[in-house]
C-alpha cells in the first residue's frame, strides 16, 4: 500500500523574474508503507524541493500529492500543520533541536504538541532514547551533546508520535563515520521494528549503500529507481 | 510546556532579559515614586482645603451656590436630615448659615461673611480651637469670632464688641452688637480679612432663621466613592435640592490640580514612550534572531497560534517581571514616606501654611496606582507583541529555515 503519490510534479523557482530555476519537471513517485529509500542527485536536482513538497512545507506549481490517500495541497495552513504534526517526522540537516529543552524533553515534544498523556510520553520517550543509545544524556540539553548525539535526538523525536513516515534532509551531512553509521543503524533497527518508512535525501554514500531504494534526480526529473539488497 | 519553554526563552540571552527587566522596573519605580508624590501632595491639598472646610459633598436649595442668598437656605426638616444621615458612606451631617453684612468698629465698617456653625460637629471637619490667635470659641449666641485680617482691620481684639448690620431671612433686619469672643487665624489671607463666625444659633437668631441652614456639609467616610455618595443623595431628594461636589463647588482647586497633574503624566509618558523602544528593541531582536527557530517550529507541527502565546507569554513575562520588582522596591519606600510624610522645607512650608495648606506630603499608597502602572506595562507589552505575532502570522517556514 502506498503511503505516498506524486503525480506529474511541476515546481519553478524565480517564476517570470528571467532567472527561473525549474526544480521539478513533471515529477511522478510512489513510495511504499516500510520503505527505507534514499533520493540521490547533484546540487539543484530537486531532492529537497521534492522533500519539501511531500513535507507540506512547499506547494508545486501543478501536479498532485497524495500523502496517505490525503491531497495535502488542498489542505488549509493550520490543517496542514496538523498534518504534519500527526503524520510527518522531520530529520534535518541541522539537527534543529529546541535548544531550551533538554534531549527528554526534545524527544516528547511532538507528543505534548498533540496533547498526548503524560504517561504515554514518558514511555515512548524512554524507549526511543534507549532505542538511540542516549538514555544516559536524557536530561542535556543539545548544546551540552554531540552532533551525531544531536541528531540521534533528532531522530527519536522525529519518531515519538510514530508518524506515517520520516524525510530525512541530508541527515548524515554533518556527522562523522562513526555517528553516521551508528545513526544508520537505529534507523534501520526503528524501520523495521516499528514499520515507520524512511525517505533520505543525500549525498553520502554511506546511506545510499544502506538504503533498500534508491531515487536519483536529475534536472527535476527521475532518471534511476532502483530496488537495492543489503 | 509552552510556558516552561516560554520562561526558558527569556533566560537563553540572561544579559539582555535583564537589562530589558531592569528598564522596566526602573520606568515603573520612577513613575510610582513621582506620581506617589504628586497623587500625595493632591490628596493633603484636597484634605486640607476641601476636607477641613467646604466639605467634599454641600447640600443646598437649588440655585443657592450661584447666588448666595440667605434666602436660598435650606429648611432642616427632620424628614431631610434623616433620609440624608442615614446614606451610606454619609459620616456626619454639618448644618451651616452663611451670609453677607457689615461689621463695624468705631467710625470703621467693613463687609464680611458671617459664617453660623455647629462647633461641636465642625470638630470632625476641622480642628476650629487650634486656629485660634487668642480667645475661646464663642460660647453664647452673641459671641463672634473673627478673623485675623479683620481683626488688624479694626484694631480689635478679645472682649471687644462690634456691631453687624445686615439683611436677615426673608428680608428681615439683622442687626446686633456682638461680642468678640476670639480672633482665629484661617491660614488663608482672603479669608481672614473677610470672616467672622459664630454658633449656628447665633446666627440663626441673629438673621431670624431658626431651623435653617444655606448648607448641610456632609463629611463623607474616608472610604466612600464621592461621586456615587452624591448621587444617591440626589437620588433621594426632589430638585428643590442641589447636591454638588467639591469639584463642583470649587472648580478652581480642581482645575489647579488637573493642569498641575498633566505635567506628571506628561512626564510618565515620556518615560513610558522610552521604555515602548526600550521592549520593542529586546522583542525585535529576540524575533530577528529566532526566524529559523520559528520555522523549525511550524514545520514540525507546532501551530502558529502556539507560537504567537509563546513569543507572547515572553513579552508578559519579561515586562511583569520588571513591574513586580518595580512595585516591591518602591511600594515600601511610599508606606514609609505616607507614615512618616516629606515635610517642605523653611520658606516653602511657611508658604503653603500660609495659603492654608500642610507643609507635609504624605505619599499615596492606594492600590489603584501601582495598578494602573501595571496595566500601562501589560497594555506596552501587548503592543509591543504585535511585531512577533505579524511575522509569525505571515512566516513561511521553509523560507525560514532558508535564512
Amino acid at each position: 500500500m502506498n503511503v505516498i503519490k506524486t503525480e506529474n510534479l511541476r515546481k519553478v523557482y524565480n517564476e517570470g523574474k528571467g532567472n527561473e530555476v525549474l526544480a521539478l519537471n513533471g515529477l511522478s513517485l510512489t513510495i511504499d508503507k516500510g520503505e527505507f529509500t534514499a533520493i540521490v542527485g547533484p546540487s539543484g536536482s530537486g531532492k529537497s524541493t521534492l522533500l519539501n513538497i511531500i513535507g507540506g512545507l512547499d506547494k508545486p506549481h501543478s501536479g498532485n500529492v497524495f500523502v496517505d490517500q490525503v491531497d495535502i495541497i488542498a489542505l488549509e495552513e493550520n490543517e496542514r500543520i496538523n498534518f504534519r504534526l500527526r503524520n510527518i517526522g522531520f530529520v534535518f540537516q541541522a539537527y534543529n533541536l529546541i535548544p531550551v529543552l533538554n534531549a527528554k524533553e526534545n524527544v516528547g515534544f511532538i507528543m505534548l504538541l498533540q496533547h498526548e498523556p503524560k504517561e504515554a510520553i514518558n514511555e515512548r520517550v524512554d524507549e526511543l532514547l534507549t532505542s538511540v543509545g542516549l538514555e544516559n544524556q536524557a536530561l542535556k540539553r543539545p548544546n551540552e551533546m554531540s552532533g551525531g548525539q544531536q541528531q540521534r535526538i533528532a531522530v527519536a523525536r522525529a519518531l515519538a508520535s510514530r508518524p506515517k513516515f520520516v524525510l530525512a534532509d541530508e541527515p548524515t551531512a554533518n556527522l562523522d563515520s562513526k555517528s553516521t553509521a551508528a545513526l544508520l543503524d537505529i534507523m534501520e533497527q526503528l524501520n523495521e521494528k516499528e514499520g515507520i518508512t524512511f525517505i533520505f535525501s543525500t549525498h553520502d554514500q554511506r546511506v545510499i549503500d544502506r538504503a533498500r531504494r534508491v531515487v536519483t534526480m536529475e534536472d527535476g526529473t527521475i532518471i534511476a529507481d532502483i530496488l537495492q539488497a543489503n | 510546556m509552552i510556558l516552561k519553554i516560554a520562561w526558558r526563552n527569556i533566560w537563553r540571552n540572561k544579559k539582555r532579559s535583564v537589562i530589558t527587566a531592569a528598564s522596566i522596573l526602573i520606568a515603573v519605580f520612577l513613575s510610582l515614586m513621582m506620581r506617589s508624590v504628586q497623587l500625595g501632595t493632591y490628596k493633603s491639598m484636597i484634605d486640607n482645603v476641601v476636607g477641613s472646610y467646604t466639605g467634599y459633598i454641600q447640600i443646598h436649595e437649588n440655585g443657592y451656590w450661584d447666588k448666595r442668598s440667605i434666602d436660598k437656605a435650606v429648611v432642616m426638616t427632620d424628614s431631610l436630615m434623616n433620609k440624608v444621615s442615614n446614606t451610606k458612606g454619609v459620616e456626619a451631617l454639618l448644618p451651616r448659615l452663611e451670609n453677607y453684612g457689615l461689621l463695624s468698629v468705631g467710625d470703621l465698617t467693613k463687609v464680611i461673611v458671617l459664617n453660623g456653625l455647629d462647633f461641636e460637629k465642625e470638630q470632625r471637619l476641622q480642628d476650629i480651637e487650634a486656629k485660634l490667635v487668642n480667645g475661646t470659641l464663642p460660647k453664647n449666641p452673641k459671641d463672634i469670632m473673627i478673623g485675623r485680617g479683620v481683626a488688624s482691620f479694626f484694631k480689635a481684639d478679645v472682649n471687644d464688641t462690634v456691631v453687624f448690620l445686615g439683611q436677615g431671612y426673608h428680608g428681615m433686619l439683622a442687626a446686633d452688637k456682638l461680642h468678640v469672643s476670639g480672633v482665629i487665624d484661617l491660614k488663608n489671607p482672603a479669608l481672614n480679612k473677610t470672616t467672622a463666625l459664630m454658633s449656628l444659633e447665633g446666627a440663626q437668631h441673629l438673621f431670624s432663621a431658626d431651623g435653617i441652614a444655606t448648607s448641610l456639609v456632609i463629611d463623607k467616610k474616608d472610604n466612600a466613592p464621592l461621586k456615587s455618595v452624591q448621587k444617591v443623595i440626589a437620588g433621594k431628594l426632589d430638585d428643590t435640592y442641589e447636591v454638588m461636589n467639591w469639584q463642583e463647588m470649587m472648580p478652581e482647586l480642581q482645575q489647579t490640580i488637573l493642569a498641575d497633574n498633566v505635567g506628571g503624566l506628561l512626564m510618565v509618558a515620556i518615560l513610558y514612550m522610552i521604555l515602548i523602544f526600550g521592549i520593542f528593541g529586546t522583542v525585535l531582536m529576540m524575533t530577528q534572531e529566532r526566524k529559523y527557530e520559528f520555522g523549525v517550529l511550524v514545520s514540525i507541527g507546532m501551530k502558529k497560534g502556539k507560537l504567537i502565546l509563546m513569543v507572547f507569554l515572553e513579552t508578559i513575562i519579561l515586562s511583569l517581571l520588571g513591574v513586580l520588582v518595580g512595585v516591591l522596591l518602591a511600594y515600601p519606600i511610599m508606606l514609609w514616606k505616607h507614615y512618616d510624610p516629606l515635610v517642605l522645607p523653611g520658606t516653602e512650608a511657611d508658604m503653603m501654611e500660609t495659603f492654608g495648606f500642610s507643609a507635609e506630603i504624605p505619599f499615596y499608597i492606594q492600590p489603584d496606582l501601582p495598578m494602573v502602572h501595571a496595566s500601562l506595562i501589560f497594555s506596552i507589552a501587548l503592543l509591543v507583541s504585535i511585531y512577533p505575532i505579524v511575522i509569525i502570522k505571515k512566516l513561511d517556514p521553509l523560507k525560514a529555515m532558508r535564512g
